[in-house]
C-alpha cells in the first residue's frame, strides 16, 4: 500500500496474527447481544443525555418503595401506602415510558441500517437474535418491575423490631413478588419489541408503543366510566390491566384502582388474554425476523 | 480440502432465476467472481453463507453442507456485503469489537483483534468517532474489518470497491491481495469490474445470468495467444500481403497486423526478422510489436468465450 499515516510512527509492524484461542459460538454470540443490549438500554458508554430516561424511570419507580420504608421506620404500621400487590399498578405509567423510549435503541437501527445480514452471517440463528434482544429487554424491565418491590420487601423486614419474625412472616410474599415482576417484564418486553420491530425509525417505534398503551388506557377508562355492558371488556384494551388481572389470578390481592375490579369476568380470562398477547407478540417477532431480507 | 463446491445449484425467485444449475469446484486462493450486475454473484454468496436457501442442488463450504451445517460454516467465514450495513451512532472500535464477540470471540480477544484489524485496514484516530461521520472509503474499511475480526478461514467480499474513488480502489485491492497472500485467508471477491478482479485474483469464475461461463486460473484468461501484434503508423495491408508471401499466416486490420507465431519451436525469430525486413522495405514505421494476449473482456463478448461450460 502507499504511504499510510502510520508509517512514520510505527515501531514494529508485527504483521497479521491468526487467532487460535477459544470460540464461544452461538452462546457467546447471544450473550454478546444481551450485554450490548443492556448497555444500550441504560445508555452506558453513551452520552449523559441518553442515560436520563432509563435511570430516571428506574429511580422514580423506586421512590414509592423508599417513601414507604421511610414512613414505616418513622411512624410504624399506622400508614401503609404501598403493598406488594398494588405496587406495579401504582408505577404502571413508568413501564410504557421506559419501553417506548428504550426499546427502539435495541432493534430499530439494526433493521434500518441493514446490520442484520452481519448478524445472520455469524454463528447464530435469526431466532437466537430475537431471543437475545428479548432477554436484554426483560432483564432491564426487571429493574422496574422487581427491584423496587424487593426494596420495599427488604426495607420492611429491616424496619421491623424482630427481624427473624418479620422475615418469617414476609417470606411467603416473595414468590408473588418475583412472579409478578417476571410476568410484567417478559410480556411487556415481548409486546414492546414486537411493535418496535415493525417500525422503520426510532421515533415511529417510540410513538407506536406509547400509542398502544395510551389508546388502550384511555379507551379502557372511557368504557369503564360509562358503566355500560362494555365495562367488562374495558380492561382488555389496556395491556397493563390485562397483566394486573393475570397477577391477581395467579397470586391474588386485588387493587382498588385497577379496572380489573370492574370487570365481570373470571380472573382466568386475564390469564388467557396475557397468553394471547404474548403469543401474538412472539409470532410477530418470529415472522418479522424470518422474513427480513438479507 | 476444497474451498467450496456446488452441484447443480439453482435459486428461483418468482419470475426470475438467479442461479441456474451452477456447478463449481474451487481450491483456496483469491477467487474472483465476475459477472454483470444481476448475474447471480450476490445470490451465490448468500447461499454459501446460509443467508438464503437454494431452490435446488447443494453447496459445500470447507466440506460443510450449507443446508445442514450453516452455523458451523458461519463460524469460519467473514462476510462483507455490497450494501451499507453500519449503524451510524457507534464508533468503529465499538462496532467491530461487538461483531467480534457475536462471532464467538471472548471480549478480551475481541478488543485485541479489533485494534489489530482496524490497523490492518488503515483506520487510525477516526476509529473512536461515530461511524455516521465517516467517508465512504472509511466505511468500506470498517465493513472489511468486521468481516476479518474473528480471523475467518474464508472471506466473502461483495463488490468491495463500490463507491470508492480511484485511490481508495487501489488501496482496497492492495488490501485484498494482502489478505489472500500474506494473511493466508481464502478470499472470494465478487465484482462486475473485470479490470479490478484481474489485479487481485488467482482464479476466476465468470457467471452470466446464473450460469457458469468459465472457471480457470487467471493466467489462462490472459495467457499469450501465440500471435504477434504489429501496429504501424499507416494502413498495413501491404505488410500483411508481403508476410503472407513469405509463408506467414498474417491478417491486416486497419493499421495493425496479427501474425501467427507458430508453435514456439524457435521459428518465431524468423518471423520477427521478416517483419523488420518488410517494414524497412515498405518504409513503414513500427509503433508497437507485442505478443497478443487474451483479454478478460473477451469472455463477455458475444461468442467470445472459448467454450460455454454446460
Amino acid at each position: 500500500m502507499s504511504a499510510s499515516p502510520e508509517t512514520v510512527g510505527t515501531i514494529y509492524d508485527i504483521g497479521y496474527r491468526h487467532y487460535d484461542g477459544p470460540r464461544l459460538g452461538r452462546r457467546g454470540a447471544m450473550s454478546a447481544i444481551v450485554g450490548a443490549g443492556l448497555r444500550a438500554l441504560f445508555g452506558l458508554g453513551r452520552s449523559g443525555r441518553s442515560k436520563i430516561l432509563p435511570w430516571g424511570t428506574l429511580i422514580l419507580a423506586s421512590v414509592p418503595a423508599g417513601v414507604a420504608v421511610a414512613i414505616r421506620v418513622l411512624v410504624g404500621d399506622l400508614v401503609d401506602l404501598y403493598s406488594y400487590e398494588n405496587y406495579l399498578w401504582g408505577i404502571g405509567a413508568l413501564l410504557p415510558i421506559f419501553v417506548a423510549a428504550q426499546t427502539p435503541e435495541l432493534v430499530v437501527n439494526d433493521m434500518r441500517h441493514r446490520v442484520l445480514p452481519l448478524y445472520f452471517s455469524r454463528p447464530l440463528g435469526r431466532l437466537d437474535y430475537v431471543a437475545a434482544k428479548l432477554a436484554a429487554l426483560s432483564v432491564a424491565l426487571l429493574g422496574l418491575t422487581l427491584l423496587p418491590v424487593l426494596l420495599l420487601f427488604v426495607g420492611r423486614v429491616l424496619a421491623a423490631e424482630d427481624l427473624v419474625a418479620a422475615l418469617g412472616e414476609a417470606i411467603g410474599a416473595l414468590p408473588a413478588i418475583v412472579g409478578s415482576g417476571v410476568l410484567h417484564a417478559v410480556v411487556l418486553a415481548s409486546l414492546g419489541l414486537a411493535i418496535c420491530s415493525l417500525a422503520g425509525r426510532r421515533a415511529y417505534a417510540a410513538g407506536a408503543v406509547l400509542a398502544v398503551f395510551l389508546i388502550g388506557g384511555v379507551m379502557s377508562g372511557t368504557f369503564e366510566s360509562q358503566g355500560s355492558d362494555l365495562a367488562s371488556f374495558a380492561p382488555f384494551l389496556n395491556p397493563l390491566a390485562i397483566l394486573d388481572g393475570t397477577r391477581q389470578w395467579l397470586f391474588g390481592g386485588s387493587v382498588a384502582e385497577s379496572p380489573v375490579a370492574g370487570a365481570d369476568v373470571p380472573l382466568a380470562t386475564f390469564g388467557l388474554a396475557t397468553f394471547v398477547l404474548l403469543g401474538i407478540s412472539l409470532a410477530i417477532l418470529a415472522i418479522r425476523y424470518k422474513r427480513v431480507s438479507t | 480440502m476444497a474451498l467450496l463446491s456446488t452441484r447443480a445449484l439453482t435459486k428461483r425467485y418468482p419470475g426470475v432465476t438467479a442461479l441456474d444449475g451452477l456447478s463449481l469446484e474451487l481450491d483456496p486462493g483469491v477467487i474472483g467472481l465476475v459477472g454483470a450486475n444481476g448475474a447471480g454473484k450476490s445470490t451465490l454468496i448468500k447461499i454459501l453463507l446460509g443467508l438464503l436457501d437454494a431452490t435446488e442442488g447443494e453447496a459445500r463450504v470447507l466440506d460443510l453442507d450449507t443446508a445442514t451445517d450453516g452455523a458451523a460454516i458461519r463460524a469460519l467465514v467473514g462476510y462483507m456485503p455490497e450494501h451499507d450495513c453500519l449503524p451510524p451512532d457507534v464508533s468503529a472500535t465499538e462496532f467491530v469489537a461487538h461483531m467480534g464477540r457475536v462471532s464467538g470471540l471472548p471480549s478480551g480477544a475481541a478488543r485485541e483483534r479489533t485494534a489489530d484489524v482496524l490497523r490492518h485496514v488503515g483506520l487510525y484516530e477516526e476509529r473512536y468517532r461515530p461511524i455516521g461521520g465517516y467517508s465512504t472509503g472509511m466505511k468500506q474499511r470498517v465493513k472489511l474489518a468486521q468481516a476479518l475480526v474473528h480471523d475467518p478461514r474464508v472471506l466473502f467480499l461483495d463488490e468491495p470497491t463500490n463507491g470508492l474513488d480511484p485511490a481508495g480502489r487501489d488501496e482496497m485491492l492492495a488490501l485484498i491481495e494482502r489478505i489472500g497472500r500474506e494473511f493466508g485467508i481464502a478470499v472470494i471477491v465478487a465484482s462486475h469490474l473485470l479490470g479490478e478482479i484481474e489485479r487481485v485474483a488467482t482464479w476466476l469464475v465468470a457467471i452470466d445470468a446464473g450460469r457458469l461461463l468459465r472457471t480457470a486460473p487467471l493466467s489462462s484468461f490472459t495467457e499469450r495467444t501465440g500471435q504477434l501484434l504489429i501496429e504501424t503508423d499507416e494502413p498495413a495491408d501491404g505488410l500483411a500481403a508481403r508476410l503472407v508471401g513469405r509463408g506467414i499466416d498474417a491478417r491486416a486490420d486497419g493499421r495493425t497486423v496479427v501474425a501467427d507465431l507458430g508453435t514456439g519451436d524457435g521459428s518465431e525469430f524468423g518471423i520477427y526478422d521478416a517483419v523488420r525486413d518488410e517494414a524497412v522495405a515498405l518504409g513503414l514505421a513500427l509503433v508497437r510489436l507485442e505478443h497478443r494476449r487474451h483479454q478478460l473482456e473477451d469472455l463477455f463478448r458475444v461468442g467470445g468465450a472459448d467454450e460455454r461450460v454446460a
